[in-house]
C-alpha cells in the first residue's frame, strides 16, 4: 500500500508526497477531526460479541478479534485517505485531488455548481463538522462532488465561495445559531386556524427587509419561512414514513440475522422461533395490531427528526432549505434556475388545509428531495411563501367542462364493474363483492378528481391541478416551456375532449391539462404561447 | 379532427402506408399466435370450467377475425392523420390514428435532432427525424418521411436551431 501509485486519471505532475501544490495557499485538505468519525462508527462492532457474552454464555475471540481489527483497518484507512486528498479552488474551478492507490483529479467548473448541500449526522455535529456535496446535474451518484467533512465554518465559506463565484466572503457566525425556535416557542396549542395567520404574520416579518425580486448577489440573508414546531404535528397526515414501524422491525431481523453467530442463533433456532410464533396466531395479530397502531405515530416522530426547525432563507441569489434535528441538512437552490413550483397535498391533508412545496429546479438531480421548499404547512402559508420565494400565481383556476366528470367517472368505475360482472359470472362471489366495492367506492372519488382539474394563465405563469388520493398544483414560469403536446385517445374525442401537456424543462419534464374541452385546452396553450399556435389554429367558423 | 387545430402542410411519404402495413401485420401475427398458444394452454388446463376449456381455440379465432380490418385500417388511417409542417420556426406534427397526438415545438427550444432509420425504413427509402428539447413533452417524432425530405428537415432545423439557440431551460 506504500509503493509509488501509478497514474490512472491524470499523468503525475508532482512528487506524489504532495499531491497537486503549485499554489500552497489554494490547497487545502478535510479537517483532522473527520480522522474521529470512522472509528467512532466502528465501534458497536466490538461492543457486539460483547453482547453475546452475555446473551449467549460464549465468548468468542475469534469474531472479537476481527472486529478489533476491523476497527484498527478503518482507523488507518482513514488517515491514509484523510492525507492523500486534498482539494482547491483555483481559476474558476474546484479540483478534488485524490491519491490514494491510482492518482485521480476531478476538475468541476464553478459555474457547473448549481447547488451545495451542507449536511451533518449527530457524530458530525458534535465534533463541529459538515460533509458537503455539489449538485452538478451529473445526475447524482458518484458524478457529483463530496467533501467529507469539513468543519462547519469552513464548509459555510466555502459554500459562499462556490455559489458566489468570487473571492472568500467575510463569514458571518455559522448557520443556525440564530433563534430558529422562537417562532414555535411563543406559544402553543391555539386551533389550526390562529396557526394559520401566526404562521404568516412569520413570513411577512421575515419578507419586510427585502421586497424586489431576488437574484442580486449581495442580498442581505433573511428568512423566508420557518415553520413553528406546533405544525410537525400535521406530518402524519401526509402518509410520510407511515411505515416506519415496519422498517425497522425488519432492520432488527436483518442485524439479528447478520449477527447471528455472535448472538448464537444458528438456523435451527430462527425455525424454532418462527414454529413458535406461528403457534400463536393471537400473539402475531397483536403485534400485527401494535405495529399498525404504531405506524402513526413513528411516522410522525420521523417526520419531526427530519423537518425538525424547517427554515427557508434567501441568500446571495440562492434559496437555502435548513431542516433536521439530529442530522441537520441544508440545501442551497440556484434562484435563477428556478422555474416554479409544486404544491401537493393527499386526501387527509387537505381535509386538514395542509399542503407541501416543492421547487420545480432545471437540471437539478434527486429534486424530490433537494428540492423540498416547505413540509406540510397551512395552504395560506405555503402560498404565501412560494409568492415571496418563486412567484405568484394571480389567476383562479377554470374549471373543466362536465363531459370530463363523466370520463372520470367511467374511468374510476367501469374497469371494477367489468371485474365484478366477470367475477360473478364465474361464481366468484368473493371477488365480485370486492369489485363492486371498489367500483362504488369510484364514484366519489372521481367526483372528487373532477373537482381537483383546472388551468390557469396569468401573463407570466401557468398553473394545472389534477389529481384526487394526491393532488398536485403546479406553477411554472412561461419561459421553461418548451413546446406542448395534445392528446386525445378515441374516447376523449367521442366526448369533445383532449389533454394539453405543456413540456417543461424542469420537474418532472411535463404537466398535463387533463381533459380540456377541445377549444378550451387549445385556446389555452395558444393564450400561453401565442406565436407558437397561431399560425396553426384552425380558422374559426362563421358564428351561426 | 374536431380541435381548433387545422391540418399541418405535408403529408408523410406514401410509402410509409407500407411501412405501417408490414408492421401492423407483424403485430397482428404476433397477437394470433399469441392467444392461439394461450388457448392451447386452456384447452390442456384442468383447472378452467368445461366450458372455458373445449371452446378455448374460439379465441384466437375471434382476435383474428376482429383484428384483421384493423391491419388493413391502421396504416391508412395514419396516413391521413400522420402530417408535419416547419413554418415560423414551429415544428407542428400530429400523429396517431384512433388516438391522435398534436405537438407543437420552437425551432428556439431544441438541443438535438436526430434522423434514424430501422431496416424495414431503409428498405422503403424512409426515415424518421426526431426532435428532442430538454423535456419529453416537448419532444417530437416524424416518422414515415421520405428519406431525402428527412435529410433536409433535420439539417434545416439544426442549423436554424444552432441560430436561434435560446438557453432559457
Amino acid at each position: 500500500m506504500t509503493g509509488p501509485p501509478p497514474s490512472t486519471a491524470v499523468p503525475p505532475g508532482g512528487p506524489p508526497a504532495a499531491p497537486g501544490a503549485p499554489e500552497p495557499s489554494g490547497t487545502a485538505r478535510l479537517s483532522p477531526r473527520v480522522l474521529l468519525i470512522d472509528p467512532i462508527r466502528m465501534l458497536p462492532s466490538l461492543v457486539l460479541p460483547l453482547a453475546g457474552v452475555l446473551l449467549a454464555g460464549g465468548f468468542s475471540p475469534a469474531s472479537f478479534g476481527w472486529a478489533a481489527a476491523g476497527v484498527a483497518g478503518s482507523a488507518i484507512y482513514a488517515v491514509l485517505r484523510w492525507a492523500t486528498f486534498t482539494y482547491r479552488v483555483a481559476g474558476g474551478r474546484l479540483e478534488l485531488n485524490r491519491a490514494l492507490v491510482g492518482r485521480s483529479v476531478r476538475t468541476i467548473p464553478l459555474e457547473r455548481i448549481r447547488g451545495v448541500d451542507v449536511s451533518a449526522s449527530p457524530l458530525h455535529r458534535v465534533l463541529g463538522l459538515a460533509v458537503l456535496r455539489l449538485d452538478t446535474g451529473a445526475g447524482g451518484g458518484e458524478q457529483e462532488g463530496v467533501l467529507d467533512a469539513l468543519t462547519a465554518e469552513r464548509a459555510e465559506a466555502l459554500r459562499a465561495v462556490l455559489l458566489a463565484r468570487g473571492p472568500l466572503p467575510a463569514v458571518p457566525g455559522p448557520a443556525g445559531a440564530g433563534t430558529p425556535q422562537d417562532a414555535g416557542q411563543a406559544e402553543r396549542g391555539p386551533g389550526p386556524a390562529a396557526q394559520v395567520v401566526r404562521g404568516a404574520a412569520v413570513a411577512a416579518a421575515g419578507a419586510v427587509p427585502a421586497e424586489g425580486e431576488g437574484g442580486g448577489a449581495d442580498d442581505p440573508p433573511r428568512v423566508l419561512a420557518r415553520v413553528p414546531r406546533a405544525w410537525l404535528m400535521y406530518g402524519p397526515l401526509s402518509g410520510a414514513y407511515l411505515f416506519t414501524p415496519f422498517a425497522l422491525v425488519a432492520g432488527a431481523f436483518g442485524l439479528a440475522w447478520q449477527w447471528r453467530r455472535e448472538l448464537g442463533l444458528g438456523e435451527r433456532a430462527a425455525v424454532r422461533a418462527l414454529e413458535w410464533a406461528l403457534d400463536r396466531p393471537g400473539l402475531l395479530i397483536a403485534v400485527a395490531l401494535v405495529l399498525v397502531a404504531a405506524m402513526p405515530v413513528a411516522g410522525g416522530v420521523t417526520y419531526a427528526l427530519f423537518n425538525w426547525d424547517f427554515t427557508l432563507r434567501a441568500r446571495e441569489g440562492h434559496l437555502v432549505a435548513e431542516r433536521g434535528l439530529f442530522t441537520r441538512r441544508a440545501v442551497s437552490l440556484e434562484r435563477r434556475r428556478i422555474r416554479g413550483y409544486e404544491l401537493a397535498d393527499g386526501l387527509i391533508e387537505r381535509r386538514a388545509g395542509v399542503v407541501r412545496l416543492w421547487a420545480l429546479v432545471t437540471g437539478l438531480g434527486d429534486a424530490r428531495s433537494r428540492g423540498q421548499l416547505l413540509p406540510v404547512t397551512p395552504r395560506a402559508f405555503a402560498t404565501g411563501v412560494a409568492a415571496e420565494a418563486v412567484g405568484p400565481i394571480r389567476a383562479p383556476l377554470r374549471r373543466h367542462p362536465p363531459a370530463a366528470r363523466r370520463r372520470r367517472l367511467v374511468r374510476a368505475v367501469a374497469p371494477w364493474l367489468l371485474v365484478a360482472v366477470a367475477a360473478l359470472l364465474a361464481g366468484w362471489n368473493l371477488a365480485a363483492i370486492i369489485a363492486a366495492v371498489l367500483a362504488a367506492a369510484g364514484v366519489p372519488l372521481a367526483f372528487d378528481r373532477y373537482r381537483s382539474l383546472g388551468h390557469a394563465w396569468d401573463g407570466a405563469r401557468l398553473s394545472v391541478r389534477s389529481g384526487s388520493l394526491r393532488r398536485g398544483q403546479v406553477v411554472v414560469e412561461r419561459r421553461a416551456v418548451v413546446g406542448w403536446t395534445v392528446r386525445q385517445t378515441l374516447p376523449q374525442r367521442m366526448a369533445g375532449l383532449l389533454t394539453v401537456v405543456a413540456g417543461v424543462g424542469a420537474g418532472s419534464g411535463g404537466y398535463a391539462v387533463v381533459d380540456a374541452g377541445e377549444e378550451q385546452g387549445v385556446a389555452f396553450a395558444a393564450e400561453v404561447t401565442p406565436e407558437w399556435l397561431a399560425p396553426f389554429l384552425a380558422p374559426r367558423p362563421p358564428a351561426s | 379532427m374536431t380541435a381548433p387545430l387545422r391540418d399541418p402542410a405535408h403529408p408523410v411519404s406514401r410509402r410509409a402506408i407500407v411501412l405501417w402495413l408490414v408492421e401492423a401485420l407483424i403485430g397482428f401475427v404476433l397477437l394470433v399466435g399469441g392467444t392461439a398458444g394461450a388457448a392451447a394452454w386452456l384447452s390442456g388446463a384442468r383447472w378452467p370450467p368445461d366450458m372455458l376449456s373445449e371452446h378455448a381455440w374460439l379465441l384466437p379465432v375471434a382476435v383474428g377475425v376482429v383484428m384483421a380490418p384493423f391491419v388493413v385500417l391502421e396504416p391508412l388511417l395514419r396516413y391521413v392523420v400522420h402530417r408535419w409542417e416547419l413554418s415560423g420556426d414551429v415544428v407542428y406534427a400530429r400523429a396517431g390514428w384512433l388516438s391522435r397526438r398534436w405537438v407543437f415545438v420552437p425551432v428556439s427550444r431544441i438541443q438535438t435532432v436526430d434522423r434514424a432509420q430501422g431496416w424495414l425504413e431503409r428498405l422503403l427509402g424512409l426515415a424518421t427525424v426526431e426532435i428532442r428539447t430538454a423535456s419529453y413533452a416537448g419532444s417530437s417524432t416524424i416518422s414515415g418521411l421520405d428519406d431525402e425530405v428527412a435529410a433536409r428537415l433535420a439539417e434545416d432545423l439544426a442549423r436554424r436551431a444552432e441560430e436561434l439557440r435560446d438557453d432559457a431551460t
